[in-house]
């Protein structure tokens, strides 16, 4: 029976020593950085809908509550999508007969705003609502000439992910999300018209 | 300003991280872009004069031609009066008899000749230094072109211009020569040197993508 209570006191002291740590870790570090990897994707409009991992996301925030954070980010992603040859109409007289490497590069950038479901534990879910601006240039590679349009908008994100802490003494963590990303962009190359860009994507990285 | 910099320094460094098209992806080493008069009756049209040598644009100040027995002349003017036979025009040797003139320039090793005029799009700086060249201009001496469309291009090293001019329609008070139909054709070197097969696959490539140019004889 003594070893019995004795195993559970030492376990209630590393429980208490750990939830100490990860709260004054909490309390003296209110700022987070994060820095990911970004896979994205084009839904919507197939101008170059391909999914790619050209891209990063970066992030930076302050609790002003221990749930809640405001903050900055900024990310950038390139989409390219081969198109085989084909004769576009340009203008009713005018015609274009050729293969192209569509192309789509997105900068948003903006404030945000965070709410963590969960503080001080090794998992903490939380949401995310981005607003900003985008800046995009959308282009039409061919063998000899190139076309281009570039485009600033609105943008929107919100945002879902989890922070990992695998250890409970440093607030060094990995980071996983998903988000959906809409821009009110709209872009003109050769007869393309992109009226809206809505993204899909999931970031994965660190967090800090 | 100061606190400014920081932010441009970042944006600038975002732009750079910007993946470029890898060109190797592209299937096809050739484009073709026509353009033409929407208001122009091709099919009153049933004569046409085909000079038997090419016009080179190059930055000589005296034109240079490829000569009429050179492969490159006769592949070219074949493909050309092949397709114009097929939609119902008489080649004439008289440029006097012809209602439509063709002229053919191969772009070899200048790419200023010809420029944007963005306040009148139907006028091009610069292109009377290319005119003079022409085999239209001996004959009607003095006279130049009139465009009733845009176009949007800078001519490029290593392309092929063809234009088809309407001679019979030409304006005696202004001196111009209305031209109907353009065909810009690029990436028709390979290894810096004239690729004929892909020279002649853009030629009926224009034609294939332009089927108003059809006499009435064969309509």
């Amino acid at each position: 029976m003594k070893s019995k209570l004795s195993i559970l006191a030492i376990v209630a002291v590393l429980a208490s020593a750990i939830y100490t740590n990860t709260a004054s870790a909490q309390i003296y570090r209110p700022m987070y950085f994060n820095i990911d990897w970004q896979f994205n994707a084009i839904v919507g409009d197939d101008y170059a809908d391909t999914p790619t991992g050209w891209g990063m996301n970066f992030e930076g925030g302050y609790y002003v509550t221990p749930k809640l954070a405001i903050g900055l980010y900024a990310s950038f992603h390139t989409a390219d999508k081969h198109i085989g040859e084909q004769l576009l109409e340009l203008s009713p007289s005018s015609h274009l007969f050729t293969d192209q490497i569509h192309s789509v590069f997105q900068i948003p950038f903006g404030a945000l705003l965070k709410y963590r479901f969960v503080e001080d534990s090794m998992f903490e879910p939380y949401a995310t609502l981005k607003l900003g601006t985008m800046y995009t240039s959308t282009s039409s590679t061919t063998q000899v000439l190139d076309f281009y349009d570039e485009q600033w908008g609105f943008n929107v994100q919100p945002e879902v992910g989890v922070t990992i802490y695998p250890s409970a003494h440093k607030r060094f963590g990995i980071h996983i999300a998903a988000y959906y990303n809409y821009a009110t962009n709209q872009s003109q190359v050769l007869s393309y018209n992109i009226n809206g860009i809505n993204n899909v994507g999931f970031h994965l990285g660190f967090s800090f | 300003m100061k606190k400014a910099i920081p932010i441009l320094l970042l944006a600038v460094a975002f732009t750079a991280c910007q993946k470029e098209p890898d060109p190797n992806e592209l299937s096809s080493d050739l484009i073709v872009y026509t353009n033409y008069d929407k208001s122009a009756n091709f099919g009153k049209y049933t004569t046409y004069a085909l000079p038997d040598s090419i016009l080179v644009l190059d930055d000589k100040a005296k034109p240079t031609y490829f000569a009429a027995d050179d492969p490159r002349t006769t592949s070219i003017i074949q493909a050309i009066s092949s397709e114009m036979k097929t939609r119902g025009y008489e080649r004439v040797m008289s440029n006097a008899d012809a209602d439509l003139g063709i002229q053919v320039s191969y772009v070899k090793d200048t790419n200023t000749i010809i420029s944007y005029a963005s306040t009148n799009p139907y006028w091009w700086y610069g292109y009377d230094y290319y005119w003079p060249g022409s085999y239209w201009n001996p004959y009607w001496y003095g006279w130049g072109p009139s465009y009733a469309y845009p176009i949007t291009y800078t001519y490029t090293i290593g392309s092929l211009i063809v234009e088809i001019v309407a001679l019979e329609d030409a304006n005696a008070t202004t001196k111009k020569i209305p031209v109907i139909w353009t065909a810009y054709m690029a990436g028709i070197q390979s290894s810096n040197q004239f690729n004929i097969n892909r020279t002649v696959s853009g030629i009926y490539q224009a034609f294939e993508q332009s089927p108003y140019i059809l006499s009435s004889v064969q309509r």
